[in-house]
């Protein structure tokens, strides 16, 4: 029974970890209702995959006292540390290892830019304050959360 | 470009996948997911919420700092620069495949379009030959529009086709050779127009043409959030 209910949590947070992950992969069409289903697993995971590294854990203390041979106990053991390592993965976002946040963002008044004349921008002006991001560099990062104009905006491309 | 505030609440947004090659993005407040091109939330607890656009311009340098020399540019991020996209980055794009194709009005998957959602109506221009062609003058739904090439050849603005408080067509024509600081003439009024769409002499000095938002994106990409789209020249 120990072993049924430690398999399942590693199903469980293995599901939790790679189906959002090859549901939302670029190169990949995305299906409406697949893409649903990922994003509501994605929006669990750090919670379900916490809660099954408590019960795969208590279930792996609950074994061990049972004392049963050498080779049971590691394996136990080796299953309730994966279900561990997926409750932290659970929490990585693979998009911003690919593409990291701009972080702190800092600019530059136009005339002291050094930007290429052909460089191109994607321009807005707020309330009478403007503001350029070069699309080179928002092809990596993608987002900049920003304040213009005493507006908060996103910047995306 | 979107605001960021929601019901008087300031969200921040991380990368979070992508959909059809269009990105998403989730909000680090209510762990919301926001559709990028769209800025429509997808899942999550604002399900259904809708981010407010920012008009923008797709501009180069040049012209930007002509028109707003008091304004920022945001700085590269040394550590990641070399990351950041090449140059010719939109030449490599070219040869990248799409996983969607809408393969209509002989249209291909990543033919680089102007798409302009208005007046009730979604349209396309393929933005080669608007650059070509300089100046187009068409409609978007039962609104007449001006497309103008910039004096870069590479950026475009968009306006409605219609001077404030001139009942007729204001029939604009470029300017050529261009003067400096006026792309544009027309014959309704005899002002001359820079590339902001405002007059800078004649009758008109001092009135600005309506601007049209406009996305420069792939047909693909655009057609999948504009189905019913209508394509310039097809």
């Amino acid at each position: 029974m120990f072993g049924l209910i430690l398999l399942a949590c590693l199903a469980l947070s293995l599901v939790c970890v790679v189906y959002p992950m090859y549901v939302i992969r670029p190169f990949r069409a995305q299906g409406a209702r697949e893409l649903a289903a990922a994003l509501v697993v994605s929006r669990y995971r750090g919670m379900a995959t916490v809660i099954s590294a408590l019960v795969a854990l208590a279930t792996l203390a609950g074994y061990w006292r049972m004392q049963p041979r050498k080779w049971r106990r590691i394996l136990a053991a080796v299953g309730a540390s994966l279900v561990c390592v997926f409750a932290v993965l659970a929490r990585i976002n693979v998009y911003e290892l690919m593409f990291h946040p701009i972080g702190h963002a800092s600019f530059a008044g136009a005339a002291k830019s050094k930007l290429d004349g052909g460089e191109k921008v994607i321009a807005v002006v707020i309330n009478g304050q403007a503001r350029a991001y070069p699309i080179r560099g928002m092809a990596y990062h993608h987002i900049v959360n920003d304040e213009v104009g005493k507006r908060a905006i996103v910047a995306t491309y | 470009m979107w605001t960021r505030e929601v019901d008087g609440q300031r969200l921040t947004f991380h990368l979070a996948g992508i959909n059809n090659q269009n990105f998403i993005m989730r909000d680090e407040e209510t762990g919301t997911y926001w559709q990028q091109i769209s800025g429509l939330a997808i899942s999550g607890p604002l399900k259904g919420r809708q981010l407010t656009l920012v008009p923008s311009d797709e501009l180069t340098v040049a012209i930007w700092k002509s028109e707003q020399p008091q304004g920022t540019v945001l700085n590269d991020v040394p550590k990641y620069v070399s990351e950041y996209a090449k140059r010719d980055w939109d030449v490599r794009m070219q040869r990248t495949s799409t996983v969607i194709q809408f393969a209509e009005h002989g249209m291909k998957a990543r033919d680089l379009m102007l798409g302009i959602q208005a007046f009730g109506a979604s349209r396309a221009f393929l933005f080669d030959r608007v650059l070509k062609e300089k100046l187009v003058k068409d409609h978007v739904g039962a609104e007449p529009v001006l497309l103008v090439a910039g004096e870069d050849n590479q950026s475009v603005r968009v306006f409605r086709d219609r001077i404030p408080g001139v009942d007729s067509a204001p029939d604009f024509y470029r300017l050529t050779p261009p003067k400096p600081g006026a792309l544009l003439m027309d014959a309704a009024t005899g002002s001359e127009w820079n590339f902001q769409g405002c007059a800078v002499s004649g009758k008109e000095q001092g009135v600005c043409l309506e601007r049209v938002q406009a996305l420069k994106d792939y047909w693909f990409d655009w057609r999948n959030y504009n189905p019913t789209t209508t394509v310039w020249g097809k």
